[in-house]
């Protein structure tokens, strides 16, 4: 370990914020300054260290390549912040409980006893957790800064090269445009919801919307073109499998809610896909779209004398084969959720609502949707974990991936590499940027949608 | 409301009936494709391992006996868990009953590679096998692994067998495998592991059809643009004219057929490749033809790597006349075209009469011997090796399963029981393999991340089949991530 000058900069420039960060916090809340300012100077050397230390300052070192560093410096201003954020939490601890208080409409059960009962209870699945989740974890950040194959002893030492090796925009001037775009329009978008009134507010959450937008185009430029593919499908095969689906379920559930005939045998067969696991639901749709003995295939050729385009060789048709079948085995539990959300839509506002004269698509666009919100938001989170995590196995025997990769979304990609490809310290820098997007996505969702979602209360 | 009940109960019934008849289907189906892509010898596949997973866990396979005390215990760990582990078995029992003392048990894995990863595990854990088998791609990764102790893993099955005739009483075959196999797993000029089950890519043509078109079978790559636009300009064409799976393995074959290598000091076997060639002459020159046939409408990419499947059902369906596959499926293929009413003759694998002084490669797997075993266990397992492939059970292996017979002495049997003369179909495949040139070239390419280096080809295939890329561009591509794999993996082996 070494620590060169860039490296001891980077901290003193991390601590001097810091520093800065906190005296100012604290001036305003009205607390001593000077220690403020010393939390904060501490705070802003310990998170940057977090990331350092492990690395042995490696992105700093004569070896790194301006890639590299800038890597290592994200990382580290990361630490920074959440660090700062601790550190202005311990600072004021009740005026953080009432911001969260303030942000949170929702209303929880209160937990009365000693502070330390809950963590008690929770020790079996913490436990569990531990040794199985997060001590592996651990060993995957360990992995992703080394050259190593499975199935073999030997291991080199790479730095942050399984990361940036990744990174390798066709034009860095544009894609530092589009970061410094989208961080005028999320700082602005913060500003403006800061100042209270409805206007400012509705204009902040465009900008932060759009910033979103600009987010995404960036990450879409920062990357190979060849990791680009990667992140193009994943974008594509999530959001295709969430909206689509959700949209989808949202409409047969409210037709399957109705009141009619056999209505609980439809909820019973809607449901059914549900409890198909995600390789069968791969193996069923190969069976009934496979252009060379698929059923579909056979009914065209008979009947009309077509034949069926062949969807493995067609990217686009690849795509949305998988899409479909993902929309499909999600379903089941999507209805299993609507429908019982439709229970709880209270019949005293759509029967207002019907003496109002508001017709079928009025009932449902403006009282179902609204009351069924909080659980959107629920199948939103759950469904793309779905899309990102779960759809491997449908896409592994419908397409394994292909056609050339036009169907190998992030978690396929992390198989391809550490498993058949045996590179595990790539697979492992792949999974943690997997990681890193899913964290990203869920905070981003839980600010987001979270705030429109309406509880009833 | 409560009418329903009874109905919804029982249409959540019938789910259920149906969703398990559904599962058994699918069982039965992966059952046939394991049986029938009996190819599973060239490379594990991800589409194949997990329908053998399905296998292994709905049919009951009654586990190895308990070896009795008295006697030497000699794991041997095979990635096969059809018809060929049951051979595999048969043969076992058959050793320990004429050779008293040992028992042989054989464990099957559903592909090569869990079977690798497990051993090394057993190795760690102080309980290893005596002798595993490991496919050809990955010899160089096989001869340098190690244990997590650093120690060799395996160890040179000449040098154990030290110049004896006979093991335990079992004479030793090793010095009669068939050249081609003998070149390939010689390193160093040691044969390292026992070669076993080994074929070679063939072509298969469908005589009913070429009658029909009046087409000869074709002997070389303009033979085959000739015979295809007969095919699809005649009246009343197929399909299509011509598939292969795209597996690294047949390009290896097209490559070695021009002499060309893929590996610098003599395709690594006068010293430890550390440049890989996947941009020669010989390499543009066949994906060219490869991608030209496409582009004319003869060739079928099926869209899916490695698929072994479904190029043997394009042709088994006639939607092709022409297939070039791995000589392990011939008796198959050859009975395929039987139950459907059309003939199937073997060919050699089409070469480039432009460019052709080289000649073809073995494909299979070979078996390791551990190191550091205990010598009563090293004998046992190296006359079980040798019992194997002795005569009657090489020539019962190659009618089984259509591998070459991989002893002079074994096909020299087959001959004379007249076999050749039943079904020539299976003569092909060794006369091929006969007809090579001694030379680099068609030793085949001894590298390190070999496997990882025939993924980077197939991905560029797929890549220039499907997204019509220009070959020589997308092969400048792999050839950066091939040198980088063999890179890597020279720093961390050698280095290391």
């Amino acid at each position: 370990m070494q620590l060169t000058f860039s490296a001891v900069l980077a901290l003193v420039a991390s601590a001097t914020l810091g520093a800065v960060l906190l005296g100012a916090v604290a001036s305003r809340i009205a607390r001593p300054v000077p220690l403020a300012a010393g939390v904060g100077a501490v705070a802003g050397l310990v998170g940057p260290l977090l990331f350092y230390v492990p690395l042995r300052f490696c992105t700093f070192g004569p070896e790194a390549e301006p890639v590299d560093l800038l890597f290592g410096l994200t990382l580290g201003a990361t630490g920074t912040l959440l660090a700062l954020r601790i550190a202005r939490t311990l600072l004021d601890p009740a005026g953080a409980k009432q911001r969260a208080v303030k942000r949170d409409t929702t209303t929880h059960g209160v937990f009365r006893g000693h502070p330390f009962l809950p963590w008690v209870l929770l020790a079996p699945t913490l436990l569990i957790l531990i040794l199985f989740l997060y001590w592996p974890a651990l060993y995957t950040l360990d992995l992703s800064t080394q050259l190593v194959r499975l199935g073999a002893p030997f291991s080199v030492d790479r730095c942050v090269l399984n990361f940036t090796e990744l990174i390798g925009p066709s034009s860095p001037t544009t894609t530092f445009g589009v970061l410094l775009a989208t961080l005028v329009l999320f700082v602005a978008g913060a500003w403006l919801d800061r100042r209270g009134d409805s206007r400012s507010e509705r204009w902040g959450s465009w900008l932060t919307t759009l910033g979103v937008g600009t987010t995404l185009l960036f990450l879409y430029l920062l990357w190979t073109s060849s990791y680009q593919r990667v992140f193009t499908v994943t974008l594509i095969i999530s959001a295709g499998t969430v909206v689509i689906g959700l949209v989808i379920s949202i409409v047969i559930a409210y037709l399957a809610y109705q009141p009619m005939r056999g209505g609980a045998i439809y909820r019973t067969l809607l449901i059914w896909p549900y409890a198909i696991s995600p390789p069968i639901a791969g193996i069923l749709f190969f069976v009934i779209f496979d252009p060379n003995a698929g059923i579909i295939e056979h009914w065209l050729n008979t009947l009309f004398g077509i034949t069926l385009p062949n969807y493995r060789q067609d990217p686009m048709l690849a795509q949305a084969l998988v899409i479909l079948a993902s929309v499909w085995k999600t379903l089941g539990y999507n209805l299993l959720f609507y429908i019982a959300g439709l229970q709880n839509v209270r019949t005293d506002l759509l029967e207002a609502a019907s003496i109002d004269g508001a017709n079928i698509w009025q009932r449902f666009r403006h009282v179902v949707i609204p009351a069924l919100s909080p659980i959107t938001f629920f199948l939103v989170v759950t469904n793309l974990t779905y899309a990102f995590f779960e759809t491997f196995g449908t896409i592994d025997y419908l397409t394994a991936g292909g056609p050339a990769g036009a169907t190998s979304v992030a978690m396929y990609e992390i198989y391809r590499v550490a498993i058949p490809g045996r590179d595990l310290g790539r697979g492992a820098a792949q999974s943690l940027i997997l990681f890193a997007g899913v964290i990203a996505l869920t905070a981003w969702q839980f600010r987001s949608t979270g705030r429109r979602v309406s509880y009833g209360n | 409301m409560k009418r329903f009940r009874g109905a919804t109960r029982a249409t959540a019934l019938l789910s259920v009936a149906a969703l398990l008849l559904t599962a058994c289907g699918d069982t039965t189906n992966n059952d046939e494709d394991a049986t029938t892509g009996d190819v599973t010898d060239e490379e594990t596949e991800a589409t194949e391992a997990p329908a053998e997973t399905d296998e292994e866990e709905t049919d009951a396979e009654p586990e190895p006996e308990p070896v009795p005390e008295d006697v030497v215990a000699v794991p041997v760990w095979i990635a096969f868990t059809d018809g060929r582990l049951d051979w595999t078995r048969q043969v076992a029992e058959d050793f320990n009953q004429q050779i008293e003392g040992y028992a042989i048990t054989i464990e099957g894995y559903d592909a090569y590679e869990p079977l690798f990863d497990a051993t090394l595990l057993a190795v760690d854990q102080g309980n290893p096998p005596a002798v595993v088998q490991y496919f050809e791609a990955a010899t160089t990764e096989a001869a340098d692994a190690v244990s997590a102790a650093g120690e060799p893993l395996f160890t040179s099955v000449e040098a154990a067998i030290a110049g004896r005739d006979e093991i335990l009483g079992v004479p030793v075959v090793i010095d009669d495998v068939v050249d081609a196999a003998l070149n390939y797993y010689t390193l160093e000029g040691e044969m390292r592991s026992m070669a076993w089950n080994t074929s070679s890519a063939i072509m298969f043509n469908n005589m009913t059809m070429l009658e029909e078109y009046e087409v000869d079978i074709p002997e070389t790559w303009q033979d085959v643009e000739e015979a295809c636009e007969t095919i699809m300009s005649s009246d009343d064409p197929p399909p299509d004219c011509i598939t292969w799976p795209n597996h690294s393995w047949f390009t290896e074959q097209a490559i070695a057929r021009q002499d060309e290598v893929l590996g610098n000091n003599d395709n690594g076997r006068t010293d430890r490749a550390t440049e890989v060639y996947l941009e020669t002459d010989a390499m543009i020159d066949w994906l060219d033809w490869w991608k030209q046939l496409q582009d004319d409408g003869y060739y079928v990419y099926t869209g899916v790597q490695r698929d072994w499947t479904g190029t043997y059902n394009a042709f088994a369906a006639q939607q092709v006349p022409f297939l070039i596959y791995s000589s392990s499926d011939t008796t198959l293929l050859t009975d395929e075209g039987e139950q459907a009413g059309f003939e199937v003759e073997t060919s050699f694998f089409p070469y480039n009469a432009e460019s052709d002084d080289g000649g073809y490669i073995i494909g299979g797997a070979s078996l390791w011997l551990i190191d550091g075993l205990e010598q009563e266990v090293e004998d046992a397992a190296l006359a079980f090796m040798n019992y194997l492939s002795n005569p009657e059970n090489a020539a019962d292996w190659h009618r089984e399963t259509g591998y070459i017979p991989i002893t002079n002495e074994a096909v020299d049997q087959l001959e004379g029981e007249g076999w050749f003369d039943e079904s020539p179909n299976s003569r092909t495949a060794n006369e091929q393999l006969d007809a090579a040139p001694d030379s680099p070239a068609t030793a085949g390419v001894l590298m390190g991340n070999f496997v990882a280096i025939r993924d980077v080809i197939t991905e560029a295939i797929e890549d220039i089949l499907v997204n019509d890329l220009d070959p020589a561009e997308r092969m400048a591509e792999a050839q950066t991530s091939g040198q980088q794999l063999l890179d890597e993996y020279n720093s961390l082996v050698v280095g290391g």
